[in-house]
């Protein structure tokens, strides 16, 4: 029996998630819904002066999109676990975290990727500085792939569990403050004026030493959670 | 001498082992913890000299930084139980870190209220953005994380494990965001806030502190066998030496 090499298995497990995915389309647009209707609250409640709107629009774009990501990652592996085919990619002879690592990437593709797209969209509803959007949309770029990768190593712990949508927001929060505030900062420097490439930086550092660790640790904490 | 120690301890990590040797502490912590929590209160409340600023409001701090001291170290400890419970599957490891959980929450959450206490008078506001402040937030919901993981689980050992799992993941987040949170508050305001430097404390407030800093150690270990020992019992309910327990035998 041969068995596929790695970048064949890997792109299977991709173009398999992709295609699960576009089945389902109208799950890609919910998200993105969410932060435009999000957004659109904010308006309402804090009154429609412009310099007010400006001054938060950067932090409001960047809770708004975390919070659509964390509704998202609920079904990061439930179909999976629901039809056992992830018990399955457990047993398989392929590197584990390699194999979940395609799937972060597939999840991170149809959940952050149209977020990150209407970014500007949402920043504009609230009067951003258009030379601030490329700085919003980099920071955007780095956080949202850590987002992912945290959040499915938290997913892959609660996956043998019944209720978990409330208690994922609780753990994924207090690991996600440092990402908030260093995409935040990275936004509001470009907005006075200042350097912002320092918190660009750490961003770009963090996302790389996640995009090692977490696919290992989301591979350790997937098989605490299924082994009863 | 060298060769005893670790087996004493692997004696000791035997449920039944260390149910009786828990039993046996207990009361004597419980009664250190009390006695030097009295002397600490007395002499810190009572003998302690009035701060020539703050006057008497600052004898909140026998209480806030005791506790403030106990949030760190009990998830340092629970962090380390939860290590070994991971790589050496220990059952006592895993009891022992997840017992410890809601006692460290419950030391964050005296840390913040008795904090923000003391703030009202001195800066005027219950709570401010300040670093420490935010970590020590930061540090309640990690622990909330901990045992909501926990008691998401049917099975207790497998709940054990995965909420073991997140406090690793948390001991590595907790330096993390003290660094990011000092940072984004050096960024948005020039002068902060600081707490009290305890470097230049008088002697006689110093003394009342360490003493306090004796009694929530020994409330903790105390607090810890205690549960401890419960959970043991639930967990090991079935086995012998739990019936001979609970039918009343000689064994403690």
């Amino acid at each position: 029996m041969s068995r596929p090499g790695l970048t064949t298995a890997c792109a299977a497990m991709l173009r398999r998630d992709l295609t699960l995915a576009w089945r389902r389309r109208g799950d890609i647009a919910m998200p993105v819904l969410y932060a435009l209707i999000v957004t659109m609250l904010f308006p309402f409640a804090l009154g429609p002066e412009d310099t007010l709107l400006e001054r938060i629009a950067g932090g409001v774009v960047l809770v708004t999109i975390l919070l659509a990501m964390l509704l998202a990652l609920d079904t990061m592996f439930s179909s999976d676990i629901e039809d056992g085919s992830l018990e399955q990619l457990v047993l398989a002879p392929q590197p584990l975290a390699l194999m979940l690592a395609m799937k972060i990437l597939a999840h991170w593709l149809t959940t952050a990727l149209p977020l990150i797209v209407i970014s500007p969209l949402l920043a504009g509803m609230l009067h951003l500085p258009t030379s601030v959007m490329p700085v919003l949309m980099l920071a955007l770029l780095l956080s949202t792939p850590m987002l992912s990768l945290l959040g499915a190593i938290l997913v892959a712990l609660t996956a043998g569990t019944r209720r978990s949508g409330m208690l994922l927001a609780l753990m994924l929060l207090p690991l996600c403050v440092p990402v908030v505030i260093f995409a935040a900062g990275a936004v509001a420097a470009s907005q006075q004026g200042l350097p912002w490439l320092a918190p660009i930086a750490w961003l770009g550092a963090a996302l790389v030493l996640l995009l090692v660790l977490a696919p290992l640790a989301c591979a350790a904490a997937l098989r605490i959670a299924l082994d009863a | 001498m060298s060769k005893w120690i670790p087996l004493w301890l692997h004696k000791l990590s035997s449920p039944p082992t260390f149910y009786r040797f828990a039993g046996a502490l207990r009361p004597w912590l419980l009664a250190l913890a009390l006695l030097t929590g009295a002397i600490a209160l007395y002499g810190g409340l009572v003998l302690a000299p009035a701060d020539y600023q703050q006057g008497d409001a600052y004898r909140i701090i026998f209480i806030h930084v005791p506790s403030a001291w106990m949030s760190l170290f009990i998830y340092g400890v629970m962090g380390f139980a939860a290590f070994l419970a991971l790589v050496w599957r220990i059952k006592l490891a895993e009891v022992v870190a997840m017992t410890s959980a809601p006692i460290g929450a419950a030391f964050t959450f005296i840390t913040l209220v008795t904090g923000s206490l003391w703030g009202k008078p001195m800066w005027g506001t219950w709570w401010t953005w300040d670093a420490r402040l935010t970590s020590e937030l930061v540090l309640l919901f990690l622990y909330l994380g901990v045992i909501g993981l926990y008691h998401a689980f049917e099975d207790r050992r497998q709940g054990a494990r995965a909420a073991a799992f997140l406090a690793l993941i948390g001991i590595i987040n907790v330096p993390i965001v003290h660094f990011s949170v000092n940072w984004w508050n050096t960024l948005h305001q020039g002068s902060t806030i600081r707490l009290l430097g305890p470097s230049t404390i008088a002697p006689g407030m110093l003394w009342p502190l360490l003493t306090m800093m004796l009694a929530t150690k020994f409330y903790y270990l105390a607090s810890l066998f205690g549960r401890v020992r419960t959970d043991l019992l639930d967990l090991e309910s079935g086995k012998d030496w739990v019936r001979t327990i609970a039918t009343g035998s000689t064994l403690q």
